[in-house]
């Protein structure tokens, strides 16, 4: 069995084959099955290499993209999704575990750089308080999902829809990922050093960080 | 074409596992093979639509292998499961589809009785 990422590797080069008309809507139709979370990942993708397929070889036969999906593509999809089997729950665990970790590893890793960095200028004061440090994980992690969720759900709202409509939607989209990130600074500002402090070296800091980074890419690789 | 009613659904099903039953076929044979037996309406994409539906239900599944034309493509093959419910929805159909046809034809047996 093809494994997932191969897939989406392969889509990305065999969409090039399409003409211009026919990517455009294809690709709405993928947006459209990838944006959905509800259903499984790897089903997902191989019906999508299915319709590539088939759409390149119908090009071949000079059919157009209309003839395959009909005169709406969202209906289609929508008929498409509804006969996916669903993303079982160990999978959706172990991917937000997987990402969990991969930002922590990156907040980690970044924060040891950039205090290296700094220490060149000044004496930097390498305490942390625990109590912050878990308040601000929390926070960007709940922020994360439901800002996955929220921007998907822009995003998916706009796919079949006019590029007027289409533009509106990602500034909508781009506006509501800063206004989240904003959220995430104001917590930080607000909130007094609290828990217990520890006190680690830069190098420290990007060593988790990197070991972090590691697990992440491996639990990627391994699936659920 | 909307398949909304059940009716369609299960014949299309029906037609699909015959088809994968005669030979394993990919997507874009399975449509050419429904064409040529003079099904047009029921072509290109909505078979794919049914091609999950079945696989979901363990009636047929797919199997990566090189294509005649080179690449590999996903070939259907009909699993035992698959052969029964192909079996009783024939048995079926062919049971109903005489009288329900001389029925629906209303007026235009002229043609057709010849």
């Amino acid at each position: 069995m093809r494994k997932t990422a191969e897939l989406i590797e392969e889509n990305n080069e065999k969409r090039g084959l399409l003409n211009h008309d026919n990517e455009k809507v294809y690709e709405d139709i993928l947006l459209y099955l990838r944006t959905d979370l509800r259903i499984d990942e790897h089903a997902g993708e191989e019906i999508l290499m299915d319709l590539l397929d088939h759409l390149v070889e119908a090009q071949e036969d000079g059919k157009s993209a209309k003839e395959l999906f009909g005169e709406s593509p969202q209906k289609y999809a929508d008929e498409l999704i509804e006969n996916l089997p669903s993303e079982n729950r160990r999978n959706v665990l172990w991917f937000s575990a997987s990402q969990v970790i991969g930002l922590t590893g990156w907040f980690a890793a970044t924060f040891g750089v950039i205090s290296l960095v700094v220490s060149f200028f000044r004496p930097v004061d390498n305490g942390i308080a625990l109590g912050n440090l878990l308040l601000m994980l929390l926070s960007v992690i709940l922020v994360a999902v439901i800002g996955v969720t929220v921007i998907f759900k822009i995003v998916r709202s706009s796919v079949f829809q006019k590029d007027k409509k289409k533009w509106q939607a990602y500034v909508k989209a781009g506006l509501y990922g800063a206004g989240a990130f904003a959220c995430v600074a104001l917590i930080a500002w607000l909130f007094e050093d609290f828990g217990p402090v520890i006190k680690l070296e830069w190098w420290i800091f990007l060593l988790i960080g990197l070991v972090f980074l590691a697990v992440n890419k491996l639990m990627d690789k391994r699936g659920a | 074409m909307a398949l909304r009613s059940q009716l369609l659904k299960g014949v299309l099903d029906a037609c699909v596992m015959a088809v994968v039953e005669e030979q394993p076929v990919y997507g874009y044979e399975l449509s050419q093979k429904l064409q040529g037996i003079g099904l047009p309406d029921i072509s290109d994409g909505t078979i794919y639509p049914v091609l999950l539906r079945l696989q979901k239900n363990g009636f047929i599944r797919g199997e990566m292998r090189p294509s005649a034309s080179g690449p590999n493509r996903k070939y259907y093959f009909l699993t035992d499961e698959g052969k029964a419910e192909l079996d009783q929805i024939s048995a079926e159909w062919l049971e109903i589809a005489k009288p329900v046809s001389q029925l629906l034809k209303r007026g235009g047996e002229n043609e057709e009785n010849s």
